[in-house]
Order: structure tokens, then sequence, then C-alpha cells
């Protein structure tokens, strides 16, 4: 074998590596521990019972004996090992010097604690012949020198020693096993599913982003964390849509005033006769660069505000002076439009902003209402309070937004195909809900005739 | 930021001004305009430090025809060391520059206590970025892209520094403006005027006989710190003008066409 084999069948296999399965095989080490020590303890208690009940048993019969008169305690050995079919009892009456007087017992053993049982092995001398056994045994010196020797048969522990080590090892080694094998189950489940996991990812990171990760129907955790992810994963394709969406959005918003100013140079290039017809062209031609290049200051000043994060700035702001301020600024506007703009602030309200931001959303929504309103018609900015939220509320007569294109108009660039011929930008109401955003606030555009939108604060 | 106005350079607000822009150019017929420089003071110096060569020829060319004596510095360093020199009325400074920023410029001859005055360009256009240019000591503050006419009347605007009399009363012409009284009066006749058109007025007074463009004027009039997309400014100054110069009387408040507002007191 060469050295690489050799190195390789070193090598766990796979499902052992795993972290499952390593646990797994510390659980069953620490079950077979459990089960020794639960094993140890019956047999130990058992043991101990078994032979205290032989000492007692043992005591007894000694003292039985002891009191009987010489002749009558040979008779009563003879009776005791008569009366032994299973051959349970040793018996021994031996002389000062050792010698056996009678019994069964071949000789004494030495060593032995007068009246106190212990274990002892002894060779035992009967009809059947001699063999050797382990007793217990409980030894007595008589009045007359003479020494009385009663005993019984232990082999019943060395069976009991027998019969928990086979129960032992006919309960663990299946519940071994079992472990091993539900330990590799696991293991090669969980492996098999992060590997499926991990691929999934790896697919996500070079850049299939309509990848998913697996989820089964159970509610385990990683099915959680996998329907987390998941979720994760749709925002962000959604997101880089979005943003993907925007970038489709500003090219068309610029190459369109773009191709008309390439159009209109051509022309006055090839048709001006005069300076002053150049100069017209060029005119209109700097009025649609100036329109492209709003786009992208409105699409830098969204982008500044979503991003800004300088919410330390804020301050009390009064919103009823700021509304007075927004209705004054625009209604000279309204007036020429023959639109009536009317401010109704009934009490104050504060909230914590920043001024300019929030001056500038509401003056955005006056400037679409009061766009979109024909002549004779009426806006109304009000400050409101509704279910213990403050309300401000920009209510016009004018064609309102469909259900349909509401959540639309509030993204960038978008304006609603009927507006397309009116000025502005298609900006001001993704301004606005940038800010409001920002803000912690909620901004509706709400059904009704005419267009109504509200931004909505919770109570200071 | 000039280019959010509806309408710049075309005609939906001419109001008459029949050549507005002409009129205001350098080869602008006669001197009824209120032109840059006037003629009897010296050519006012200016230091350009501008690190894109193209940007900069453009704006040198722009105000040396203005009537400017333009010194260009393409980096920091050089820069620093022409303001330090001293003989400049003006400086125009971009922001980002390579060798030394824009803005550490500024604080560093601000330092030195050379108060020439600043203006700030740069394509930074964000509020927060306006607001640390200011705050490290430029005067102005102007956007990339501008038009040419934006970057000239501010300038103009940085040279003649607003009147801060301690006066009360305000005179242009026969024009009177009383700050304490809340009055206003042309000649004999009493003009009524809405507070926020009388705030207008009181900043055109003290910057008579010079261009404000729109953008000062939302900016300083009206603390509008950004982009409106209806044409605000020339509603407000229609209601003023039409309050200010009756039909029978000689025009005060000039629109300039696709630069901005001029009050004057009348020939």
């Amino acid at each position: 074998m060469c050295a690489a084999s050799g190195s390789s069948s070193v090598r766990l296999p796979d499902f052992a590596r795993t972290t499952t399965f390593r646990w797994t095989l510390i659980v069953a080490g620490g079950f077979v521990l459990c089960a020794l020590v639960l094993f140890g303890l019956v047999y130990w208690q058992t043991a101990n019972d078994l032979t205290s009940r032989i000492d007692d048993l043992l005591t007894g019969e000694l003292r039985i004996i002891v009191a009987l008169s010489p002749e009558q305690r040979l008779a009563w050995i003879d009776d005791r090992l008569r009366d032994d079919p299973r051959r349970f009892r040793t018996t021994g009456l031996f002389g000062p010097d050792h010698h056996r007087i009678a019994g069964n017992m071949e000789s004494l053993p030495s060593g032995l604690t007068p009246d106190v049982p212990s274990d002892a092995e002894i060779v035992r001398v009967d009809s059947v012949g001699r063999e050797m056994e382990k007793v217990r045994l409980v030894v007595h010196p008589l009045p007359s020198g003479d020494i009385i020797a009663i005993g019984r048969n232990i082999d019943e522990l060395t069976d009991l020693t027998g019969i928990v080590v086979r129960a032992l090892a006919l309960g663990l080694l299946p519940a071994i096993v079992l472990a091993i094998a539900v330990g590799m189950v696991l293991s090669l489940r969980a492996r098999r599913r992060l590997l499926e996991v991990n691929s999934r990812i790896q697919r996500i990171v070079a850049g299939d982003l309509r990848e998913r990760l697996p989820t089964r129907k159970g509610n385990d955790p990683f099915d959680q964390l996998a329907v987390s992810v998941n979720r994760m994963l749709g925002e962000i394709e959604a997101l880089i849509q979005q943003i993907a969406g925007v970038g489709n959005d500003i090219a068309h918003d610029l190459r369109t005033p773009l191709t008309r100013v390439r159009a209109r140079l051509e022309r006055g290039r090839e048709r001006a006769t005069t300076l002053e017809e150049l100069r017209a062209v060029v005119d209109q031609s700097i009025a649609g660069l100036d329109q492209s290049l709003a786009v992208v200051t409105a699409l830098l000043r969204i982008a500044e505000i979503e991003h800004n994060r300088r919410l330390d700035g804020f301050s009390q702001v009064q919103l009823a002076p700021l509304l007075r301020e927004v209705g004054d600024l625009y209604e000279p506007i309204a007036e020429d439009k023959r639109v009536t703009l009317q401010v109704e602030v009934a009490d104050e309200a504060t909230v914590h902003g920043d001024r300019d931001l929030l001056f500038e959303a509401v003056a955005n929504l006056v400037d679409n209402a009061v766009k979109f309103t024909p002549e004779g018609g009426r806006v109304t900015l009000a400050l409101l309070r509704r279910d213990g939220e403050g309300v401000v509320q920009v209510k016009d007569t004018g064609p309102g937004i469909p259900e349909t294109e509401r959540e639309a108009v509030v993204r960038r660039f978008y304006r609603s195909d009927k507006s397309r011929n009116t000025e502005g930008l298609g900006l001001g109401l993704s301004l606005v809900a940038a800010i409001v955003k920002l803000h912690g606030f909620r901004f509706t555009i709400a059904a009704g005739p005419g267009c109504t939108t509200e931004i909505a604060f919770p109570p200071h | 930021m000039l280019s959010m106005h509806d309408g710049w350079g075309n005609n939906s607000h001419s109001d008459g001004e029949s050549d507005g822009r002409r009129l205001w150019a350098p080869d602008a017929v006669g001197n009824e305009t209120a032109a840059p420089i006037a003629e009897n003071e010296p050519m006012p110096r200016l230091l350009l430090i501008e690190d894109d060569k193209e940007t900069a020829d453009e704006i040198a060319a722009e105000l040396g025809d203005r009537g400017f004596d333009v010194s260009w510095a393409a980096d920091g360093i050089e820069g620093l060391a022409k303001a330090r020199s001293g003989g400049a009325d003006v400086m125009v400074i971009d922001r980002l520059l390579p060798g030394m920023d824009g803005l550490t410029i500024i604080e560093t001859l601000r330092g030195e206590d050379i108060r020439t005055p600043v203006l700030v360009l740069s394509a930074l256009g964000a509020v927060d970025e306006r607001v640390r240019g200011l705050r490290s000591g430029g005067d102005d503050y102007l956007t990339k892209p501008f038009a040419a006419v934006e970057l000239v009347a501010r300038i103009e605007a940085l040279l003649r520094r607003p009147s801060e009399s301690p006066d009360t009363v305000l005179r242009v012409g026969p024009l009177e403006l009383d700050l304490i009284k809340r009055t206003a009066k042309r000649g004999e006749r009493k003009i009524e005027l809405l507070p926020r058109e009388f705030r207008l007025l009181e900043y055109m007074m003290r910057r008579k006989d010079q261009m404000l463009t729109r953008a000062m004027l939302l900016e300083e009039v009206w603390n509008y710190k950004f982009v409106p997309q209806t044409n605000l400014v020339d509603v407000h100054m229609g209601r003023l003008r039409h309050k200010v110069d009756e039909p029978n009387e000689l025009p005060m408040i000039t629109n300039v066409r696709g630069v901005g507002f001029i009050l004057r007191a009348p020939a």
C-alpha cells in the first residue's frame, strides 16, 4: 500500500466527521456510562441484601447450636447436613487442634474472626466426593475448646453477577448499535441538507438570485431559518430589480429630453437662416438640457434623503406655522391658476423632525395638488387629528390617482399617463415618500373624488 | 440647481422684456443695463481654483468677457499660494481638488484672517455638503452644473456686499421702505404689501442694481433649499412688480429673461 492510500484509510467516513455524529457518540457514551453505574448499583444492592440474609441465617443457626449439649450438637449437625438436598450447607466441628470431629468440611480455613460471617473457600467432603467451593462461613469457639463452623454456599451470588452482566450486555449492545445507527442517519441527513443548502448558496453567490433554499413542510428551526433566508433573498431580489428598474427609468427620462435636444439642434443647424433663429434653437436646447439635469438633481436629492441618517439634526417642529408658510408660498400660484387654496389649521401639533425636509414634503404635495387641479377647483391643506394620530392632509378636486397607480406614483420617476403632458418630473411624490419614511411617519394616497394625500404621524 | 426652474430659457415668462438676455450680456446696447461691472470701476481680480481644465477655461472665458481679470490655479497647493499672496477681490474655489481640498484652503485662509469672499463650486449638491461648505468659511455655494449667468450673478453679489445700514428706512429712487412701521411708498403713493412681499422687497432694496437669480432668491428670501417644480419665484415677483410698478410709472423691477431680476431706480 502506498502512503497516500494509507493515509486515506485513516480518514473517517464523511458522516463520522459531522458534528451530529460526534454528538451522537458522546450521548451514547454517556448513556453506556449511566447504564453501567445503574447495573452496578443494582448488583451491589442485591448482593449485599443476599449476603446479609445469609449472615442472619448463619448467626441464628450458630446461636442454636451453641446452646445445645455436645451430643445434641452432633445430632443437629447430622440433621442439618441430611436435610440439605441441594447441598447448600456446610458444617464442621473441629477440635482445639483443628482436626475434624464432625461435619462435611475437610479443614478449618485460617484467618477467620469468630462470630463474624465472612467469605471463605473450603473443601467439601461428602458422599458425592470432595470438592472446592466458596461459602459464607461463621466460626465460633466453644467453651470446650472445640470450634464450630457453619457455612452456606454462595454460588448464587456468582450466578447473580452473571445474570447482571448478561442483562447489561443484552440491554446495552442493541442500545449502542441503535445510537450509532441513529447518529449515522441523522448526520447523513443533516449533511445531505447542508450540502444541498451550500450548493444553492454557491449558485446564489454566482449570481442566480432566483435560487432559494430548500424547505420542508416541517417547522423545525432549520426550516424556519431557511424560510427566513428565503424571505431575505426575496427582498434582495426585489431591491435589485427595483434598482435595475430605476436605472431603466433614469435612462428613459434622460433619453427623452436629450433626443429632443439633439433633433432640435440638428434641425436648427440645417434650417436656421438668421442668428435669431439659431439663438431660439439654442435656447430651446438649453431648456431641454436643463430638464435632463433636473432629473439627475432630483434623483440625487431623493438618494440623499433616503440615505440620510442625520436624525441628530432633528428637532421639535411646529406644524401649524409650517403649513401656513407653505400656504403663503403657494397662494399666488393657486390664484394665478384660479384655484382656491385653503389652509385649515385648527390646532397646533408638534413633531420630531427636520423642518426643511418636512416643509419640502408638504410643499411638494401642495405643488402637485395645485398643478393637477383644473381651473375653478379647490385645494385644501389641513392639519387634522384622527384616531389619536396627527394628519397633514392635502385634498384637491383634480382628476385623482387611480387605485391601481397609487403605489406606483410613490416610486421614482413614475408619472401617471394622464399627467404626461403637464410639466413636472414625476419625482415629487417619491420625494415625499422618502422624507416621510425617514421620519417614520406614514404616507397614504386616499381614495375619494379628486386626490387626497396624507402624512400621518403618531402623537408626540 | 438652476435647471430646475421650469421654463428657463423658454418664453413662458418673458413678460415683455423683448430680449433680456442680450440686454444683460456684455455686448448689450448702452449701459441702461445692470452690467456686472460699472465702467468707472477697475477690473475686479478673480482667483479661480479649479482642477478640471475644460471647466476652468469655460469659466475664465465667460468671466473674462464680463470684465473680470481671472487668474487660474489648477490644484489646491498652487491655489493656496496664490490666495495667500493676495490681490484677488473674489475667489471661486472648487470643492474637490488634487493636493488640497477646497474647504481646507478656505479654512486655512480664514485662519490667517484673509477675508476675501469665496464662492464654493461643487459637484456635491447635497444640502449637508452645502452647509459644510458655508460653515468652513465659504460665502456662497454653487452646485455644478450651473448656468454661466448664475455664476456671474453670485460673484457680483459677493463683490457688492448688501448694505447692512442701520437705517430703518431703505430708499431706492422714489421707493421707500420703512422697516419699523412696515410700510412702503413709491413717491407719494402708498404700497400695500403682504408680509412675504415686504420681505422680498427688502431683500431686493438691500441689493439694488444687482442681478438676483431665481435660485438666489429661493435660497435667501424663502430659505428654500430644494427644488420647486413650479415657477414660484416668477409668480411672487409678478405680484410684487404689479404693486411697485404701476402702468403709468417707469419700471423699477426688471425681469431679465433666463437670468433673474434687478431692482433699480428708474433712469
